[in-house]
């Protein structure tokens, strides 16, 4: 075990190297880092060659990334468009993310897991054929559509909620935006479970728990989900890394001030050093939950063993 | 008797159609006695066995007719809570694949124990240790240190006593075992037999041995009932089946098997395929494939005659095929 | 199938044993998650009862699924969804009569009327005109996207399964980098610059993104195909790479690559509406639905109509692609047999 989450982690090395390498790439080649530094104005070009040298800009790509990395690792992660570093923006937008992730993977588990059950059990009914219509309803009506539908009509028709979250970004004002934010995720965690379901029930264990006289409750918590959920589990696990990426359009509907909004103005503005600051957060986010999914495999299924 | 199946029918509904897997079984079994089903893959003789235990999958399996008689009682009339505290304790099933068949994240304790927990209401830690005494009794060793094992972890003729473990738990009267030892390796199946018959005289259970293996069959059973398409063709004590079949099909079975006494010569395998239970042929549902068919045959199904007072066939020439 | 079916070794559902050494994947956002793990439960080609594949099991698994197909509600519905959507791709002036160029300020806003079935949008241009034109944009971004991605892909991914070695671990790490970035913010970083009003930045950048997920799904599929008892003994008998390749494995390997690429084709649609309403996907005079939706969001209020039209029909070509593929996959999925 010990073994092989140190293998694990090694392995993380190169994709954590080459997904912000990539991303660092992008916003070097494709923008001007320097553009977003004199506020909206053009920067003259006398500040513009002082502000390269002293973000050593004038040096090759390869050494600005190095320099960037060695300043992360020490906790530096620049400074943002409006001369606040970027940690702070960090320290301001991550919490809010983080309560909207965590509302997302709330509805998830709860609604996500319940019907997917409901369907896997009874499946070819009625009940199970109109989920499976609306799961892939949800999963074909864009999020933003989504999003901006319930806006439409819980925020400015009907008035049960505020279009907008304030800056607190409380998980009451969040429940609206987490369950967009969850929507298709939702819908995929539905038909997993349910798939995952239909196949275990009819699986050789189910039915000697079945002969061996067990009541059907039992026969369902204890030996069908608890075989049938471990796919699932791992899915939402790998999940939370997409939804905290994935949050930007459910941020912007919503007016939501976390991470996906301050990524969205610094590309807007083209400050590197906010860009590739969250997405270097986000990756390390994105892979250390695989691993920790990894690591639960063993604890929910006793068959794998880590050599 | 202790279990009489009585002209059970059962079907499965697919999309492609209605196919009749059982069509008027009639077998039976005593405290003690031992009951060995034979036939192909599809001859109805699993189907039969988990409508006795009540765990075919309806839909879409379907009993269309029959009884099955438990002690007397009509089971098929029985409600399902009812029916559930008979399966595990008065009747148990043991399964062909003990790892499929095995709860895989579940430890071999807390599926042995389970069942003291639900039928007899024992706390978890006095149903462990029943647990590792049932270990011991199918003669796994170090049982108290392996009841904390999963089933992966165990061999397979180990994983196959496991199952016995588990069917014997509440020394039921009557133990079902489909194909108990086909998945095992030959050297370990003898054992696993022996064992299974051992508990079986010790415990004065009826034993109902689903197989396909006649080797298997020669040893162990008292009775041999042959299926082929969904229905029972020729049922008769052990040693008169052997000394002289009554039925071309059991004929064909017992002449596939190869033997010593005749090194060199070419295996005898009846030819043709088992029917389509779909398309089952009228008749004699044995009729294309029998070397003995006539005319009527393709016509008129055969009831099943009385050879003699413990024996009978479903073949209109049986007199010419035991004496031929 | 009135016997059971002989045992599996673990029903597969129950367990998922992580690849050696790749990092599980969704970076790529909840729809393109759906199309992966759509295509997983396809990777193991189906296997004849008696458990040996033979080569002419191809042939009849496709006509089989055919057969399913041409029964199935589902498949019927979607299909003629997309053929309409195809026709009106080719010739939106066939239902549309004027230009969706064509705003006038003075109806900015004003609902259904006679000529206008779907009422005028914020700028005042014809939203059944608009809507109508939109559809040859997304059609023709996840058409070539798709193809892009199912070419690109399934090469890469199919001769790394094929020849596995130094190069199938280099490329699974490589997939491993691209799923840990999440796509939309990929997106938003690369397209953010561009000025180019074409669709061709856009569907470069899908490709680019993209093809990891075709490429991991044709990996599995070739190396599951590989080690089928014919493969191995084509291989036995001197066949040599290219006829193995061609003649053996690639049409066994090609079911999973064409289900998730139809799935991943609407969710490409999906995603370029979705990079259109952040204002870095298509730019105007481009007519997409995900502007028009962008465009609509401020006056909500006043004018939804502007905003439900475009969604709807994005939201209807969607769902047909996903709803196709789906079709397809249970067609050709032999467990639900």
């Amino acid at each position: 075990m010990g073994r092989y989450v140190i293998r694990r982690l090694l392995q993380m090395i190169p994709v954590f190297i080459g997904a912000t390498l990539l991303i660092f790439l992008m916003v070097n080649v494709m923008g001007d880092p320097i553009a977003g530094l004199c506020g909206d104005r053009q920067c003259d070009p006398a500040t513009a060659a002082q502000l390269e040298k002293e973000f050593g800009l004038d040096k090759p790509v390869w050494q600005q990334y190095l320099t960037y990395m060695g300043n992360v690792f020490t906790g530096d992660f620049g400074t943002a468009f409006n001369g606040q570093p970027v940690t702070e923006l960090m320290a301001s937008a991550f919490p809010v993310t983080i309560r909207l992730t965590i509302v997302a993977i709330i509805f998830e588990i709860v609604i996500g897991i319940t019907l997917g059950v409901i369907t896997g059990l009874r499946r070819g009914s009625p009940v199970d054929s109109g989920v499976l219509l609306v799961t892939l309803v949800v999963i074909s009506v864009p999020t933003f559509v989504t999003g901006l539908l319930l806006q439409l009509l819980l925020g400015v028709q009907w008035g049960w909620i505020k279009p907008s979250v304030s800056s607190d970004a409380t998980f009451g004002e969040l429940i609206v935006p987490g369950l967009v934010l969850a929507s298709v995720s939702l819908a995929y965690v539905t038909r997993l479970t349910r798939t995952s379901i239909a196949e275990n029930k009819r699986s050789d264990y189910v039915r000697t728990a079945i002969a061996k006289g067990l009541p059907r409750r039992r026969v369902v918590t204890r030996h069908l989900l608890r075989n049938s959920l471990i796919p699932v589990v791992t899915f939402i696990g790998t999940d939370i890394g997409a939804l905290m990426g994935g949050a930007i359009v459910t941020e912007r509907i919503f007016n939501i001030h976390g991470v996906g909004f301050q990524l969205y103005q610094g590309i807007l503005r083209q400050n590197t050093q906010t860009v590739v600051g969250f997405v270097t957060v986000l990756v390390l986010v994105f892979l250390v939950a695989n691993l920790l999914v990894d690591l639960l495999y063993a604890v929910l299924d006793p068959r794998i063993r880590y050599a | 008797m202790l279990l009489e199946v009585r002209d059970l029918h059962v079907e499965f509904r697919t999309r492609d159609g209605v196919a009749k897997a059982v069509n008027g079984v009639t077998y039976g079994v005593d405290a003690g006695e031992t009951l060995a089903v034979l036939g192909e893959s599809g001859s109805g003789k699993s189907v039969t066995a988990q409508a006795v235990m009540g765990i075919l999958d309806i839909p879409p399996g379907r009993i269309t007719g029959g009884e099955i008689l438990f002690q007397d009682r009509d089971l098929l009339t029985l409600k399902e809570d009812e029916r559930r505290k008979i399966r595990g304790a008065e009747m148990a099933m043991i399964f062909q694949d003990a790892l499929s068949s095995l709860n895989p994240v579940l430890t071999v304790g807390d599926q042995l124990g389970e069942m003291f927990v639900v039928h007899r209401g024992m706390s978890r830690k006095d149903a462990r240790a029943r647990a590792v005494e049932l270990m011991d009794r199918v003669r796994i060793p170090a049982a108290k240190e392996r009841v904390r094992q999963y089933p992966h972890q165990f061999s397979g003729g180990m994983r196959q006593r496991i199952m016995i473990a588990m069917a014997m738990a509440l020394e039921p009267k009557l133990i079902i075992a489909d194909e108990p030892t086909t998945a095992l390796d030959v050297t370990v199946q003898a054992q696993v037999m022996e064992l299974l018959a051992e508990l079986q005289r010790e415990l004065h259970m009826g034993l109902i041995l689903i197989t396909h293996d006649l080797g298997v069959v020669a040893d162990v059973a008292d009775r041999i009932a042959v299926m082929y398409a969904g229905r029972i063709v020729e049922s008769a004590p052990v040693h008169d089946i052997y000394k002289a079949p009554a039925h071309p099909y059991t004929r064909g079975l017992l002449d596939s098997i190869p033997r010593l006494d005749q090194k060199g010569q070419e295996l005898y395998a009846i030819k043709g395929l088992p029917p389509n239970l779909m398309h089952i042929p009228p008749g004699c549902a044995f009729h294309p494939r029998c070397p003995m068919a006539q005319d009527v045959c393709r016509t008129d199904e055969p009831p099943l005659y009385e050879v003699d007072e413990e024996r009978g066939s479903a073949c209109h020439f049986w007199r010419e095929c035991l004496h031929g | 199938m009135p016997e059971p079916m002989p045992p599996e070794p673990y029903p597969s559902g129950g367990s998922r044993v992580p690849e050696d050494g790749a990092i599980a994947a969704t970076g790529m956002g909840g729809a393109m998650d759906l199309a992966t793990s759509e295509g997983e439960t396809l990777e193991e080609p189906p296997v004849g009862p008696d458990g040996t594949g033979r080569p002419e099991r191809a042939r009849s698994l496709w006509s089989d699924a055919w057969r399913d197909l041409r029964r199935n509600p589902v498949f019927i519905i979607s299909g003629l969804v997309i053929l309409f959507l195809v026709f009106v791709s080719l010739w939106p002036s066939a239902i549309a009569s004027g230009s969706p160029l064509k705003c006038d300020l003075a109806k900015a806003q004003e609902g259904s009327q006679p000529g206008a079935p779907f009422g005028y949008d914020g700028q005042g241009c014809n939203v059944y005109t608009r809507t109508v034109y939109g559809a040859r944009t997304s059609v023709t971004v996840g058409v070539l996207a798709t193809l892009g991605v199912a070419l690109f892909g399934s090469v890469l991914g199919g001769l790394a399964g094929f020849f596995g070695g130094v190069w199938d671990s280099v490329l699974s790490r490589i997939t491993d980098i691209f799923f840990a970035i999440p796509v939309v913010l990929g997106g938003l970083v690369l397209l953010s610059v561009v000025t180019s009003n074409t669709v061709w930045p856009v569907i470069g950048f899908m490709v680019l993104l993209g093809w990891p997920q075709i490429s991991r799904i044709a990996r599995g599929s070739v190396i599951t195909a590989k080690q089928n008892d014919y493969v191995q003994a084509a291989r036995a008998l001197g066949a040599s790479n290219s006829r193995m390749l061609l003649r053996h494995i690639t049409p066994n390997a090609v079911a999973p690559v064409i289900v998730v690429a139809t799935i991943a084709l609407g969710t490409y649609i999906s995603l370029e509406a979705t990079l259109s309403y952040l204002g870095v996907g298509l730019k105007p005079p481009t007519v997409s639905w995900g502007i028009d939706i962008s465009a609509a969001s401020p006056y909500i209020r006043n004018a939804p109509h502007a905003l439900l039209w475009p969604s709807g029909a994005l939201a209807l070509t969607v769902l047909a692609f996903i709803m196709l593929g789906d079709a397809v996959r249970d067609a050709l999925d032999p467990k639900l047999r």
